[in-house]
């Protein structure tokens, strides 16, 4: 154990040897002790028990995490494989010039290079294909991948990128959503509109509502750019054979889709890609398209070789996709006993360099905006927009956590304002079962007044007093 | 002084996608001995999923979770899955391997039937046999019925089936439509102490009420839960990706992009809410992105009751509570001097 150990070491004397040392031993594959396993795997009852459902099951993959025997893509490598770095733009908003790959192509130890022009349908994305795998003519965001090297180290892949040459013109950019919006603002992606996807959703007679209101609220929320972080980054192994099929160990979650992208950006039949995906260590919506997956395809076809491409976290963060941030504006009218009568509300979705999964984020988001609430008369108007950031897609909530934390804090708002408890005026307002959802949705299985009751007697919530 | 507040979050989420078809086909084969085999084309992500899906083939065959082993992930073997997204794996692809374990015991029934001298409609699968309803002594192993179907009868007890959530398109001006086949329902509260000194907001306890109809493991939904909020106090109090004036994330690293570790989190405290959903796997629902969807809510409603500040963006950090909270200081004063 302690002489695995001396990587993590530090030394006060990096000499060459050292450093030579550390990557090689960097390299080596994770190799677990040697254990003999039982010929009869202990199970625990739980898991032979009947009837199956309701039972606190034990996972299968329990044991092999709790072992260190998981194989995670990092901890597959195949003879011959190689490393894939991508060049990452750096800038926001370019046109790129010229990309000079010579001197990387001339190091010893890189064994391809590849640049967006050859790949054979350089886009791809869920909703619309305006995202390209490496940009080739223009940058749309600083984490856009310009180009990719094969060697056969990590290290050499790196040292290759710094020798590529990417001769940009830049353009104008915008990176604030609101100004996007406006008509003379630089547009991400031209002639398109900034403003790529709208959604409305109209019931009742709004203004009524608000004629008939005792008070009426505004407020406005603003929300962040995160990410996914999942422990184990975006990592894949491509390996082309000479039958023109490959195959790519991914840490995809949707392999059926990411199989079609993948076919579609190679112009290869379907039935040519092979996409298996191991147990992946977190995804939170972060891994529901193809990243790298294209140009490790296209490297292993150039080399001949299997070629093994991980992210790191910086790159998690600048080249793959986040959660939207959002300007959301309430206004609320409420009877002087705090039932809600009309509600109004306007989402701006900062959709980031491309659409990705915004789409149905915006239409979640604008379903969920208004709350479990019974309100007859409601507008909702919601908007995704481009800006030369990161690009924005699927994260757990699909614009949920966003829209509760604001229609949450105005309830508690308005509340405040009519001295109510705040357990009091939700029970005033939430959904039954049999309710009528803001698209006109006869609701089932309904139990947020259960889910608040429950929580209230578990915390031991006592009445506000006015 | 540290002030304690608390804050109630509830809300709505549905199961699946937005009008979008989103299906998933699945395979169950029944061994020569009894256990199965399923085949899905769904990915587990470390939620335990493919416990789920087992638990449910298992549930429908009347066997043992450890009875079913779920072969997933590999479009070369496995059906078209929509994926691990929106929530939908338990519902979606539960039903679906739900249905083909249902094609699956029909076989395995066809081929008792004879065998117990009953119509198929009579049987029903459960611990393990295949037993005539309302007369558990007469039964048969499972094992033994599945052997005799595929070596005897030549009939091999495999089902395959696909499921879509049904829906209605949305009016594109009125947005009036079925988008969702169902929803899952939940509330969380929250229990802060913030430091009215250095906006300092430490969270202490929440207590979370989920709606994920039935329950079909309920230690993976504590688990989700868990999760779900650890993600949701990020979401509330740390987590920034911030740019530099030229469009560059300045802290695309874990040292300068906070996320909760272990000891950020608070004494969680998590009910089940009781539902059953005719339209799921045995009324089952989900729960995946649902756990952290009001946990930000709840957590600011707190703040805003233990230090009367109402954060209007996040994450509402130490600065920017504090900032807060003296500005307000500075509001009271004047109400004072004006007086």
């Amino acid at each position: 154990m302690t002489d695995k150990m001396k990587v993590t070491e530090k030394k006060k004397d990096f000499g060459l040897d050292t450093l030579r040392e550390a990557g090689e031993t960097l390299r080596l594959p994770t190799v677990t002790p040697a254990v003999p396993f039982p010929l009869e795997t202990l199970v625990p009852q739980v898991r032979q028990q009947t009837p199956a459902v309701g039972q606190r099951a034990t996972r299968p993959d329990g044991r092999l995490h709790g072992l260190g025997q998981t194989k995670y893509i990092d901890d597959l490598a195949f003879p011959g494989m190689l490393y894939a770095k991508i060049k990452r733009a750096g800038i926001a908003s370019a046109r790129i010039r010229s990309i000079d790959t010579r001197a990387a192509e001339a190091m010893p130890g890189v064994m391809a290079v590849l640049t967006g022009r050859e790949i054979p349908v350089n886009s791809f994305g869920p909703s619309f294909q305006d995202q390209p795998v490496l940009a080739d003519e223009r940058v749309f965001h600083a984490g856009d991948g310009v180009a990719a090297v094969a060697a056969l180290t990590e290290q050499i892949a790196l040292e290759a990128l710094d020798r590529i040459k990417v001769e940009y013109e830049p353009l104008p950019a915008v990176f604030d959503p609101l100004i996007a919006m406006q008509d003379d603002a630089p547009r991400v992606h031209p002639p398109k509109s900034n403003i790529y996807a709208t959604k409305t959703i109209r019931k009742g007679d709004l203004e009524k509502g608000f004629a008939a209101s005792d008070h009426i609220f505004e407020g406005r929320f603003c929300t962040q750019m995160v990410e996914h972080v999942p422990l184990e980054p975006h990592c894949s192994i491509a390996e082309w054979d000479p039958n023109g099929r490959v195959t790519i160990w991914s840490t995809l979650g949707r392999i059926t889709l990411g199989r079609v992208d993948v076919a579609r950006t190679l112009k290869l039949a379907v039935n040519r890609v092979r996409i298996i995906a191991t147990i992946v260590c977190g995804n939170f919506g972060g891994k529901n398209e193809i990243t790298q997956e294209p140009v490790l395809a296209l490297l292993s076809k150039k080399t001949g070789r299997p070629v093994k491409g991980v992210f790191t976290r910086g790159e998690e963060f600048i080249a793959t996709t986040t959660r939207h941030p959002f300007v959301m504006e309430y206004k609320t009218g409420v009877t002087r006993e705090g039932r809600i009568l009309a509600r109004k509300v306007r989402l701006v979705l900062d959709g980031g360099a491309y659409c990705s999964w915004s789409e149905t984020t915006l239409g979640k988001a604008a379903i969920l905006s208004v709350g479990p609430y019974r309100i007859d008369n409601l507008l909702v108007e919601a908007f995704v927009v481009y800006t030369n950031k990161t690009m924005t897609g699927a994260m757990r909530g699909f614009g949920a956590p966003q829209v509760c934390y604001a229609y949450e804090s105005h309830m508690d708002d308005i509340a405040a304002a009519l001295k109510l408890d705040p357990l009091a005026i939700r029970l005033l307002n939430v959904f039954d079962e049999g309710s009528i959802s803001p698209t006109g949705q006869v609701l089932h299985s309904v139990v947020v007044r259960q889910s608040l009751l429950q929580a209230a007697e578990r915390f031991g919530w006592t009445e506000t007093q006015p | 002084m540290k002030r304690r507040g608390r804050g109630i979050a509830c809300m709505w989420y549905p199961i699946g996608f937005t009008v979008s078809a989103n299906p998933s086909a699945a395979t169950v084969k029944v061994n020569e001995d009894g256990t199965a085999t399923v085949l899905t084309g769904t990915v587990e992500t470390g939620q335990g999923s493919l416990t789920v899906l087992g638990q449910i083939a298992a549930e429908e065959l009347g066997v043992a979770t450890d009875d079913v082993h779920v072969v997933s992930a590999d479009t070369d073997v496995t059906p078209m899955d929509t994926g691990a997204i929106a929530s939908r794996t338990t519902y979606v692809t539960g039903n679906a391997i739900r249905l083909a374990a249902e094609k699956a015991k029909a076989i395995l029934f066809e081929v008792a039937a004879p065998m117990l001298g009953v119509k198929p409609e009579q049987l029903e699968a459960k611990d393990r046999t295949i037993r005539v309803k309302g007369f558990p002594q007469r039964n048969l192993p499972i094992g033994e019925v599945a052997n005799h179907a595929q070596a005897v009868k030549g009939q091999p007890a495999i089902g395959s089936a696909s499921w879509n959530p049904p829906t209605v398109a949305m009016d594109p001006e009125t947005g009036q439509g079925k988008p969702f086949s169902t929803y899952v329902y939940a509330t969380q509260i929250a229990e802060v102490e913030v430091d009215d000194e250095t906006g300092e907001v430490d969270v202490i306890r929440i207590v979370a009420a989920h709606d994920c109809g039935t329950a079909i493991n309920p230690m993976l939904v504590e688990g989700q839960v868990e999760g779900g909020i650890s993600m949701g106090i990020g979401f509330a109090l740390q987590e920034e990706i911030l740019f530099d004036a030229a469009g560059r994330q300045i802290n695309p690293n874990l040292t300068n992009y906070i996320m909760p570790t272990s000891l950020d989190m608070p004494q969680i405290e998590i009910d089940i809410v009781d539902s059953y959903d005719p339209t799921g796997p045995f009324g089952a629902k989900g729960v995946g992105e649902p756990t952290s969807v009001p946990t930000a809510a709840a957590i600011l409603n707190a703040i805003h009751d233990a230090v009367g500040v109402r954060i209007t963006s996040l994450p509402a950090t130490a600065e920017k509570v504090l900032a807060a909270i003296q500005a307000k200081n500075t509001h009271d004063l004047k109400r004072i001097a004006a007086r």
